[in-house]
């Protein structure tokens, strides 16, 4: 395989060239035409399946070359996430395409069908395609346990009425169909042999402070809904950037750090509109409306469209910070996480592991598996346990008598990352701590100190970055958001990384904050990953509800391109399903979030507990 | 206090054999065509056997490796952890012990470590030892046993209540313990107390940089960040903290170190530790104590100007008395005031330890007195080793 296919085949799905994460402008043609086709990653789709002759060169295809202006913009936005330029792959397309026509090659029409006929009368000619590459890019995302199924429609609807219609036509057809945001779940929720029905085009938000909410379209990605926030001075609670926030609701229900005070599921919103199975408007809120806000432990389907979200809104402070406390291993940093929540100290707390910290902060591959074992191996830094909150709550942990990196050392840490990792005098803190592990952080210059050792700069942080875009990336780390841990946990543009080096499968479950348990099964998930060969690590840990329940992360890697590691991830994704479900049954307290799939509307309370006599156990 | 009879095919059984003491007893002991039996435990994924080789490869003895029997113990377990059959064959064998294993932290949120590692481990060690009607059971202790009450410390049994950590009250403790029940036992035995140990005076080498090193291991990367600051970075983060190149050319780096009175720290060399405890285990006298410690210790002004010299800085200044937290102090003094804290008060001890029975065993033989020479030598192995 060739580098270009080799890149357009690695493309994992995150969809973060639909959103404009590093002011850089979206793609041109992506913004004005909508289809993920016409998006860089519909674009490497494509090409690979040119090149390997899997599609024939369609009307579309033809015009989704023709409306790439080669303006480097996805080089940007994709190598800051997988460090990969694909460039490489628009300006093969072209020439794939330019070729192709060149030589006289046929270029296939969509055939004539009424349906396909009936659906463009509702939502306006261009809105609904069967063309065959414009198909493909609905087809398939890198989940291992999903294969391709290839739409015959992909429409793409623009108001709660065409919505309505285009199910009944459907529905009258007999056609399935998935609805789709983003796609950026990768889970293969969002296929369908029928219909595909992307909601990208529906992209209002409109607010409504005086109620402290914000009617959120379907197309609505985080990013942009938390960037209209945060124009108001107010903040929603949103998890990865690209996701589209009706989506991520329906599919698992919002949590991010934030929900240690904000919660999850229906904490996170006012009231909702949907479009029924039968094509009906129906809002949440409706004496009549079907109840959603309830749970069953069971494989599910999505109750209905959601058509728009009243998301509540957040008061922010001006005196907001963060605080990185570092453990040397799990137990502690549990026991200082459950103690803030349960003090209500914080607004945002996440127990992060060295994985995600060195892959978050880094701004290649290769630095961060040198930030990894320096954190590890010198710092003796194995959990890092980020708290976000105003001074009253920082001045709490300071009363703790916790040491930790404030927000000027974690910017002197991430830009001088590279000074850090062949830093000699590392070794030294240690050993000279004698149990007193990270007490020099509450030295009152030790900040001055790091500064003078590690020198950082965004020049310095940078300074392995492809040569092209270095210059780019310098300026953008000398941004000050890219260094404050408010601003990037707010926006998350960093946890997009942990796919970086591979397509990341994430294994999360909700259980209390009982160090014996989360510790037993964070070894399990390991001892799995590691019998079947494959890359894998904590994740992270959020406090819910008080400390009294968490949401727990695991990630499994894999090259969702090698057919051997495919197999693997199958077998140990089983295996820890299987160990799942045995600690659900066995402690009443596990919920896996399998179960909680298209019932992302339910209440936090109805899968974090269940009612003995009652319920299930667990729910 | 007699002495106790030994014989030239004596057998040894070390613990402590991987630490710097006890690796230079187990080394010194197989050069002399001695057994050795070390009991120990494996440390992260490493095999005792595994950390023993490392040092037989490290002091070049490989090839005594044949002289060593190893047993993987734990001190907390019953029968030291061992079967039934090896631990009644080891006790039938009685060898002559030497007890070296301990946890040098003085860090009190370590105490609950400390004392099990250095007091609890003691009541498996003693029934081995009583059972096996050793030859002489010697206790590898510390002068600072001794405690802070008294300024003359004879080589006797403790007589004080106060300590300047708690791995010195584990050792006292310890002490006790084992002149106790090694009386009551009729076993005979030493407590042999090193003050603070540095590297081959004759080579430089040493295995741990700890103690003496730290401070200019550590002064060493600070000159080094401020150099790289100045030569590089224009010197901002330098001139905040008034430092600077003088016009000889030599880093100023203005440290001043609180010590609280003029005492002086007393330091002895690996080598004369290791020639001293072994004439004291080929003639030990039992139930005698011996301080392996310097007549002539040094002070912390002739130290830090011997660091000066080696690491080619000016600045460090030797304040008698206690830093005001609020004084304007510049990051590496924090920093450096921070770290030796629980080392201060060993750096300007006033305490004088006397060493009768050590001169009767070694005929007054003295350590070197600790010059630039051998100090740039130790130093100098050590920034090799450590970088």
């Amino acid at each position: 395989m060739n580098d270009v296919l080799k890149t357009a085949k690695s493309c994992r799905h995150y969809a973060m060239c639909k959103i404009d994460f590093l002011d850089t402008g979206l793609c041109k043609s992506g913004a004005e035409k909508h289809y993920v086709s016409f998006y860089p990653q519909g674009r490497m789709d494509i090409y690979a399946a040119l090149a390997e002759n899997t599609i024939p060169v369609t009307e579309k295809c033809v015009e989704i070359a023709e409306s790439c202006d080669l303006c480097g913009r996805c080089d940007y936005q994709c190598y800051f996430v997988t460090e990969m330029k694909p460039s490489v792959v628009m300006k093969a397309l072209k020439e794939h395409v330019r070729l192709h026509l060149n030589n006289g090659g046929e270029v296939l029409t969509a055939e004539k069908d009424s349906i396909l006929d009936e659906l463009k009368e509702i939502v306006g000619d261009y809105w609904a395609t069967s063309d065959r590459a414009v198909a493909l890019t609905y087809s398939h995302d890198p989940c291992p346990i999903a294969g391709q199924r290839m739409p015959d429609y992909v429409i793409m609807p623009n108001s709660t009425t065409e919505i309505s219609a285009v199910i009944k036509l459907l529905n009258s057809h007999k056609i399935p169909y998935a609805v789709r945001g983003n796609g950026s779940s990768v889970m293969g929720f969002v296929m369908s042999e029928g219909a595909v029905i992307d909601l990208g085009r529906m992209k209002a938000i409109d607010f409504d402070e005086k109620n402290w909410l914000v009617k959120v379209g379907p197309g609505v990605a985080a990013f942009d809904l938390q960037k209209a926030a945060v124009k108001r001075g107010l903040r929603v609670n949103v998890a990865e950037p690209a996701a589209l926030v009706c989506a991520n609701i329906m599919c698992s229900g919002i949590f991010s750090t934030f929900s240690a005070s904000y919660g999850t599921a229906a904490d996170n919103f006012i009231d909702a509109e949907f479009v029924g199975h039968d094509g009906e408007v129906f809002r949440l809120s409706d004496k009549s409306a079907p109840n959603l806000l309830g749970f069953k432990k069971e494989d599910s389907t999505i109750p209905g469209i959601c058509t728009a979200a009243y998301i509540k809104l957040h008061p922010v402070t001006s005196d907001e910070g963060a605080v990185f406390v570092p453990f040397e291993s799990l137990e502690p940093a549990l026991d200082f996480t459950k103690e803030c929540a349960m003090r209500r100290i914080g607004l945002a707390i996440g127990v992060l592991g060295g994985e995600y910290i060195s892959t978050f902060l880094s701004p290649t591959k290769k630095l961060a598996a040198e930030v990894k074992d320096t954190f590890r191996d010198k710092l003796k830094i194995g959990y890092l346990v980020l708290v976000i909150g105003d001074k009253y709550a920082l001045n709490s942990i300071k009363e703790m008598k916790y040491n930790y990196f404030d927000n000027r050392m974690i910017r002197i840490l991430n830009l001088g990352l590279p000074s850090l990792t062949s830093a000699k005098w590392l070794n030294l803190l240690d050993e000279l701590a004698d149990g007193e592990p990270f007490s020099y952080l509450g030295l009152k210059h030790f900040t001055d100190l790091a500064e003078a050792a590690l020198a950082p700069s965004p020049a310095k942080l940078v300074r392995d970055v492809d040569p092209e875009l270095r210059p780019f990336f310098e300026k953008l780390y000398s941004k000050p958001e890219m260094t404050d841990p408010v601003w990037l946990n707010m926006f998350r543009i960093i946890s997009s990384r942990m796919g970086r080096e591979k397509h990341v499968v994430c294994l999360i479950i909700y259980l209390p904050i009982d160090n014996e348990l989360i510790t037993e099964i964070n070894n399990e998930f390991k001892r799995i990953a590691d019998s079947h060969g494959l890359k894998n690590d904590y994740g992270f840990i959020t406090p819910l509800d008080d400390g009294k329940r968490c949401v727990f992360e695991y990630d499994y890697y894999l090259d969702h391109n090698d057919p051997d590691e495919k197999i693997k991830m199958q077998q140990a994704l089983m295996e820890a399903g299987m160990m799942i479900e045995r600690y659900s049954a066995e402690t009443g307290a596990v919920t896996w979030i399998r179960y909680v799939f298209s019932q992302g509307f339910r209440r936090k309370e109805s899968f974090l507990y269940s009612i003995a006599g009652v319920d299930e156990c667990p729910k | 206090m007699p002495e106790i009879k030994t014989r030239d095919d004596e057998k040894y059984l070390l613990t402590g054999a991987t630490g710097v003491l006890g690796s230079h007893i187990m080394a010194e002991l197989l050069l002399k065509g001695k057994s050795v039996v070390i009991a120990g435990r494996p440390l992260g994924g490493e095999s005792l056997k595994e950390r023993v080789g490392k040092l037989l490869h490290w002091f070049g003895i490989k090839h005594l490796e044949g002289l060593l029997e190893i047993y993987e113990t734990d001190f907390l377990k019953i029968r030291l952890g061992l079967g039934e059959d090896e631990y009644e064959n080891l006790c039938s064998r009685r060898l002559s012990i030497i007890h070296c294993a301990a946890d040098t932290s003085f860090s009190e949120k370590n105490r609950e470590r400390v004392m099990k590692s250095n007091v609890e481990s003691l009541t498996e060690i003693l029934n081995f030892t009583l059972k096996s009607r050793t030859p002489c059971f010697h206790f590898v202790s510390t002068a600072y046993a001794a405690g802070t009450d008294n300024i003359e410390c004879p080589e006797a049994p403790v007589n004080s209540a106060h300590f300047t950590n708690v791995y010195e009250e584990s050792k006292a403790c310890a002490e006790n313990i084992v002149s106790k029940q090694c009386r009551e036992g009729e076993v005979p035995y030493t407590i042999i107390r090193p003050s603070i140990v540095y590297g081959n005076s004759i080579t430089g080498r040493s295995l741990k940089f700890n103690a003496l090193y730290y401070p200019v291991r550590f002064l060493k990367h600070i000159r080094d960040i401020y150099l790289n600051d100045i030569k590089n970075n224009n010197g901002t983060k330098s001139t905040e903290s008034g430092i600077y190149i003088n016009d000889k050319g030599v880093l100023h780096l203005p440290i001043r170190i609180f010590i609280p009175n003029e005492g002086k720290i007393n330091l002895i060399p690996v080598d004369y530790f290791t020639e001293t405890i072994l004439s004291i285990i080929e003639k030990p006298a039992t139930e005698t104590f011996y301080h392996i410690t310097s007549n002539k210790p040094k002070s912390m002004v002739r130290l830090a100007s011997y660091t000066e010299r080696f690491l080619n800085i000016t600045g460090i200044e030797i304040v008698i008395g206690t830093s005001d937290a609020d004084e304007m102090r510049n990051p590496p003094e924090e920093l450096f005031d921070h770290f030796i804290k629980a080392y201060r008060p060993y750096l300007s001890d006033k305490r004088v330890f006397m060493r009768k029975n050590t001169d009767r065993v070694t005929c007054r033989n003295l350590p070197p007195d600790l010059n630039y020479e051998i100090f740039q030598r130790c130093m100098t192995f050590a920034v090799l080793a450590t970088g």
